[in-house]
């Protein structure tokens, strides 16, 4: 039976294997069908080259270095030793700059709180009023008339003069 | 012998792994290097197989060698690392290097150059950034079985994936890396027609 020369018949058989794993009769088949027919003999080509260039791939490999070995088996070491240690260990190796500031913060927060004597009834009356307590701590008596306030201005622009 | 090396290792004979490790580098080596270029990364990823080797010599019940079943742990451990990578580089046609435009203009015109290092290395090239329009999955299959004549059923086995994945995997590949060779021929021409004028 003949086989069929279709362009798609063409680019089967060159997907289907390398173009090194390719018998006879298909390459023969492949060359014939590549001389008619442009876009085949591209893909021809072009299945060609990969091929080279796979193989050219394949062989850049990189060899061990003579250290290799060392190294793995000081990894391995390390990694048993990280293993060796439980878990809460491992835990406080990673935290512990955290914690450690942590505590500290409340120690001093502490000391503040409870070491330093507490302010007596005179040093509250002097320290400052807070604008909320200044409000509501209003009397009506407590507050300037508009005429007093015009004068107590004037007044201070009389004494600059 | 393998089942023997891997139960003492097992059992913490650190002449035993060491011995693993001297013997059976090469092949993780060869492995890696199908995935990464860089010797940093090849020596990388090759630490981490023997690493993750070493935690599951239990599973090694010595049914097949200690080189396949070391291989099988290397192909997953470099794709994971390729698949776990920021960016993998995108198939360009404009930055063909003179040198590749040259050596596929040679190749293309049939006056093959003389092999030599510097001829394979601009191969190598053209040959990953082919490579790079494929899943890493792809490539791997690709590789093997193009590139270093390895059976379906030897990538199956190295892989895990059944032998008709493997096939399509392979005829997608390969179907993919000839239409970008494609592109990169028409680039090369017009390159090149370009410098004679």
């Amino acid at each position: 039976m003949p086989l069929k020369k279709t362009a798609k018949h063409i680019t089967e058989i060159l997907d289907n294997a390398s173009i090194a794993a390719l018998s006879e009769s298909e390459l023969n088949e492949v060359r014939a069908h590549a001389l008619e027919c442009g876009s085949c003999r591209s893909a021809y080509e072009a299945a060609r080259l990969s091929a080279v260039v796979l193989k050219s791939r394949a062989h850049v490999v990189v060899e061990p270095s003579p250290f290799f070995q060392t190294r793995v088996m000081a990894a391995l070491r390390e990694q048993r030793e990280t293993e060796s240690v439980p878990a809460f260990a491992r835990l406080w190796k990673s935290a512990k700059v955290l914690v450690s500031s942590m505590a500290l913060t409340t120690a001093a927060l502490g000391v503040l709180s409870f070491a330093l004597p507490a302010t007596t009834p005179d040093e509250q009356a002097l320290s400052a009023y807070s604008a909320e307590s200044v409000i509501m701590g209003q009397t009506a008596d407590d507050q300037l008339s508009y005429e007093q306030v015009l004068s107590t201005i004037y007044e201070d622009d009389d004494d600059a003069r | 012998m393998d089942l023997d090396l891997a139960r003492q290792a097992q059992v913490g004979d650190e002449s035993a792994f060491a011995e693993i490790v001297r013997r059976y580098s090469p092949r993780v080596f060869s492995v890696a290097s199908r995935f990464f270029r860089q010797r940093s990364l090849v020596e990388e990823a090759a630490q981490e197989v023997f690493l993750k080797a070493y935690t599951q010599l239990g599973s090694f019940e010595g049914r097949g060698s200690l080189e396949g079943w070391l291989t099988r742990i290397a192909t997953n451990t470099c794709l994971n690392m390729v698949r776990g990578a920021k960016r993998r580089p995108e198939f360009t046609v404009s930055d063909l290097t003179d040198d590749e435009a040259s050596w596929l203009d040679h190749q293309s015109a049939g006056d093959g150059e003389a092999p030599s290092v510097e001829n394979e290395l601009v191969a190598s090239d053209l040959a990953d950034r082919v490579l790079s329009v494929l899943s890493p999955e792809d490539q791997q299959a690709l590789l093997m079985i193009d590139g270093e004549d390895a059976s379906i059923k030897e990538v199956a086995e190295a892989t895990g994936w059944s032998e008709s994945k493997v096939k399509v995997r392979a005829f997608r590949a390969r179907k993919k890396v000839r239409e970008a060779m494609e592109k990169l021929l028409g680039h090369a021409i017009k390159k090149d027609s370009q410098a004679h004028h």
